[in-house]
């Protein structure tokens, strides 16, 4: 069986944990234990830690490696944010030795230490890479008949240099297909949702940002957009309410990737608790159970 | 002549744990910085040690959260400036004009122009502003806030207090029992001991000063 130390991050357990629910249905039907990190805290969020202060930033970041280090466990995420922080402070320690005697003087007060010896994946490369894409088709039983746009979301695209950016989208697109929903091109797909530029002008967020990609997404007539990260949910949730007052009417459902593998593996819609969206994802659900 | 070493050594010497940092940009240049609860004690020594020092003036920095008050003398051919930084909350200084009488006129300005209440100055009138100027406007000084705009303090605060930047929230957790998971996820917060940690990691690097948060009041210091 395939092992990872879960980071669930602070924005699905507290906001939506529909998501939360769904990657455990699907984790136990591929075969996938995700051992929770106790004691863990976020990740922390890239912006203002980062900014205006990188030993804190780093700190708290080596802290909870550190934590999936103990339990001799790659770490796996399911938040792009998450997915950003780690792997860049994970890169920073693992090459910056001067950093890491810092930040590991600092942990050392409280009986912490990093070695520097895990690696950080997101859930999609995980799916992708360690369980066989054959192993995820086995599990579905109701291939979906909806036309979705795919939002892959900024952090999605982080490679090394020289990488090819388009790896873990792909990863994604391809997991996506496995369900059998129809994805469709809107030609905005490397298009920020605007959740983080919303911290410093809402108007432009909305209008110069998600406005754009709603407005593509409908015209291509997809039912639904599949995401991979919480902030892009949030954004697109909230962000369609909040564009009412400006006199903008959409209501996409914006379904998180692992809420579609685990329908499409047969978990009824129900056991989901999609109730925790503010779009109509439950509806969208209770439509394609009924297909 | 006195060299700035000396100086150095013989504040560390008479101020022991009140003086926090020294240093010596350039020469004839010294910046002494001390508990601000340590001002007269810090005169008094380097009148007892200098007998020819002489008081230069009083600068004052409004750095948002903190007012920074600069103590320049001339000892010996040197500046000497006693640093002490003070929370803008506090609102106060302690004037040394019983120890130091020049000081009466700038102490008066930095109070006029930053607004700061001077305790135990023997005249503490207005000095260039009108008798009838308003309290709450003074020509320098800032609002009370430190360096995040308005949207980014939510996340700070709840970084810090919560090690979660979600809202936590008693609806929430009930919600989530309702949907069979644990009220929390296994946050440092769920524990008390760990979030000791976690906290003890923060105060060991500058963020929550520089964000300006209030550990006694668990929040930052301004909205």
């Amino acid at each position: 069986m395939v092992r990872y130390a879960s980071f669930l991050g602070c924005q699905i357990p507290m906001r939506i944990p529909s998501i939360e629910i769904a990657s455990q249905k699907v984790f136990e039907k591929i075969g996938l234990e995700a051992i929770d990190l106790l004691g863990y805290s976020c990740c922390p969020e890239p912006v203002i830690s980062r900014l205006l202060d990188k030993t804190a930033w780093l700190a708290i970041s080596a802290r909870n490696l550190a934590l999936a280090e103990e339990l001799g466990l790659d770490l796996m995420t399911l938040c792009n944010g998450c997915y950003e922080t780690l792997v860049e402070t994970n890169e920073i320690l693992k090459h910056e030795s001067e950093e890491m005697r810092r930040v590991n003087e600092i942990l050392k007060q409280y009986g912490k230490q990093y070695a520097g010896k895990i690696e950080v994946k997101h859930a999609v490369e995980v799916l992708y890479e360690d369980i066989d894409i054959q192993k995820i088709k086995e599990q579905v039983v109701k291939l979906q008949k909806i036309r979705v746009a795919l939002h892959y979301g900024c952090h999605m695209y982080r490679e090394p240099a020289g990488e090819d950016i388009m790896r873990k989208p792909n990863m994604m697109k391809e997991l996506t297909r496995v369900t059998g929903v129809e994805i469709i091109d809107y030609g905005l797909e490397r298009l920020c949702c605007g959740y983080p530029s919303m911290q410093a002008d809402e108007e432009f967020s909305l209008k110069q940002r998600l406005l754009l990609k709603l407005r593509r997404i409908k015209e291509a007539g997809a039912d639904a957009v599949v995401v991979s990260c919480p902030a892009c949910t949030i954004q697109f949730e909230i962000g369609q309410v909040m564009l009412r007052h400006y006199g903008v009417q959409y209501s996409i459902p914006c379904i998180n990737l692992m809420e579609l593998l685990a329908l499409s593996f047969g978990v009824p819609s129900k056991d989901l608790h999609l109730e925790f969206h503010k779009s109509p994802v439950l509806q969208l659900a209770q439509k394609m159970e009924a297909m | 002549m006195v060299s700035e070493n000396e100086i150095i050594t013989y504040l560390k010497q008479e101020l022991d744990k009140d003086l926090i940092e020294t240093s010596k940009p350039r020469e004839r240049r010294v910046f002494v910085r001390i508990k601000p609860t340590a001002l007269r004690k810090a005169v008094n020594a380097l009148k007892k040690q200098y007998p020819t020092v002489r008081f230069m003036t009083l600068s004052t920095v409004d750095h948002g959260l903190d007012f920074e008050f600069l103590h320049h003398f001339h000892v010996d051919g040197k500046v000497v400036t006693l640093r002490s930084v003070k929370h803008k909350e506090d609102n106060t200084l302690e004037s040394i004009v019983d120890l130091i009488p020049a000081a009466n006129f700038i102490e008066r300005e930095v109070a006029d122009l930053f607004g700061v209440k001077l305790v135990n100055h023997p005249q503490p009138q207005h000095l260039i502003l009108t008798t009838d100027w308003p309290d709450d406007k003074r020509p320098l000084r800032k609002p009370l806030e430190g360096e995040l705009p308005p949207q980014a303090r939510p996340t700070a605060e709840a970084l810090i207090s919560m090690s979660c930047v979600a809202p936590v929230s008693a609806f929430m957790q009930k919600k989530r029992e309702e949907a069979g998971l644990p009220r929390a996820p296994p946050f440092a917060f769920t524990d008390e001991k760990v979030m000791q940690e976690f906290q003890g990691i923060i105060k060991d690097t500058n963020l929550s000063k520089k964000v300006g948060y209030d550990w006694e009041k668990k929040r930052l210091r301004y909205k």
